[in-house]
C-alpha cells in the first residue's frame, strides 16, 4: 500500500513536470516582455550601467537586495548566537 | 590536510581573492556583482580553512564580523543617499562627480567611472557577503573537536 | 539537433549521474565530491543557457562553499557511513 502510494505520487509529479516541459515556450521568447524591452532600452540612460542585471538588482529592485542583505545578516547573527559559547 | 593540499592552497588562494575583487569591482560592466564576487572571495577563505584548519584562520585576526556590519551599514546609507527623490534612487548617475560619467547608448567597451552608486553598493554588498560567509565558516570550523585524519 | 543541444543533454545526464552517486556512495567524502561536481556541471549548464550571473553564484556557493562546509563537518565526525 505504501509502495503504491509512493509510486502514484512519483507518477503524478513526473507527469506534471513533463507536461510543463512539453508546453514550454521556445528559448528567449517569453510571453510577457514589456519590462524586458523597457530595461534594455532605458537602463543605459537612467542608471548609466552597461550591466542590465546589476542595474535591475541594485537600482530598479533595490528593496529586494535590501531584503537579501537582511536575510544574510539574520543568518550570520543566528549562527554567531548559537555557536559563540562553544568556541574556546 | 596533506602537504599537496597546503601547497596548492597557498598558490591558489591569492588568485581566487583577486578574482573575487575583480568581479566586485567590475560589477556594473561585466556579469557578476556584489554577491557573486563576495561568494568567490569567501570560497578562498573556505579553501584556506579546509587546508590549514580553523585555528590558523582564527590566528590571522581577519575582522570578518566587522566587515559584515560595515557592509550592511554602508548599503543602507547609500540607499538613504537618494532620499531627495526616492529611497534607493541613483543620485550619482550622470552627475559628473564620483562615478558620474554618462555612458553612450548602444554597445560600448565599458568605462569604469560610470553607474553612480552601483559600484559603491557592489562593494558594500561584497564586503557584507565576504564578512558574513567568513564568520559562518570560521565558527563552523571552530566548533567541536577536530581529529585530522 | 545541433551540437549545443547534444552538449546540454550530456551535461544534464552527467548531473543526474552525479546526484545518484552522491546518494549511493558509502564513503561520505567521495559523496561530497560527487555533489560538488554535479553542482559545477549545473553552473556550466547555467552558463550555456546565457545566465552568467547565476553561473558565478552557483559556482561560488554551490560548488565551493557547500563542499567546504561538508568537508569540515565530515572532518569533525566520521568518514564512513554506518550500515
Amino acid at each position: 500500500m505504501k509502495r503504491w502510494l509512493t509510486l502514484a505520487a512519483f507518477a503524478v509529479v513526473a507527469g506534471c513536470l513533463f507536461l510543463a516541459g512539453a508546453r514550454m515556450r521556445p528559448f528567449g521568447a517569453p510571453r510577457f516582455d514589456l519590462m524586458d524591452r523597457y530595461f534594455n532600452a532605458w537602463s543605459q540612460k537612467e542608471v548609466a550601467a552597461n550591466n542590465v542585471v546589476t542595474a535591475i538588482v541594485f537600482d530598479y529592485r533595490g528593496y529586494d537586495t535590501l531584503g537579501e542583505a537582511t536575510v544574510l545578516f539574520v543568518a550570520v547573527v543566528g549562527v554567531t548566537l548559537i555557536l559563540r559559547r562553544i568556541k574556546k | 590536510m596533506s602537504v599537496v593540499v597546503r601547497t596548492i592552497a597557498r598558490i591558489l588562494a591569492p588568485v581566487i581573492l583577486v578574482f573575487g575583487g575583480y568581479v566586485i569591482l567590475h560589477g556594473h560592466l561585466t556579469p557578476g556583482g556584489g554577491f557573486q564576487g563576495g561568494a568567490v572571495a569567501a570560497s578562498a577563505v573556505a579553501l584556506v580553512l579546509v587546508a590549514f584548519g580553523a585555528p590558523a584562520v582564527k590566528r590571522l585576526k581577519a575582522p570578518f564580523s566587522v566587515l559584515e556590519d560595515l557592509g550592511g551599514v554602508a548599503f543602507v546609507v547609500l540607499g538613504f543617499l537618494g532620499l531627495g527623490f526616492t529611497f534607493f534612487a541613483n543620485s550619482l548617475a550622470g552627475m559628473g562627480s564620483l562615478f558620474g560619467t554618462p555612458v553612450p547608448p548602444g554597445p560600448n567597451p565599458g568605462y569604469l567611472n560610470t553607474a553612480g552608486t552601483l559600484p559603491l553598493m557592489n562593494w558594500a554588498v561584497g564586503l557584507k557577503v565576504i564578512g558574513g560567509l567568513g564568520t559562518v565558516l570560521v565558527l563552523f570550523g571552530l566548533v567541536g573537536r577536530d581529529d585530522d585524519r | 539537433m545541433t551540437i549545443w543541444a547534444v552538449l546540454q543533454i550530456l551535461i544534464l545526464i552527467l548531473i543526474v549521474v552525479g546526484s545518484v552517486l552522491a546518494v549511493w556512495l558509502k564513503d561520505l567524502l567521495a559523496s561530497v565530491i560527487a555533489l560538488g561536481g554535479s553542482s559545477l556541471l549545473l553552473s556550466l549548464e547555467f552558463y550555456l543557457l546565457q545566465a552568467p550571473d547565476v553561473a558565478i553564484a552557483e559556482a561560488g556557493v554551490g560548488a565551493a562553499l557547500t563542499t567546504a562546509i561538508f568537508v569540515l563537518a565530515i572532518r569533525k565526525t566520521q568518514r564512513k557511513e554506518e550500515e
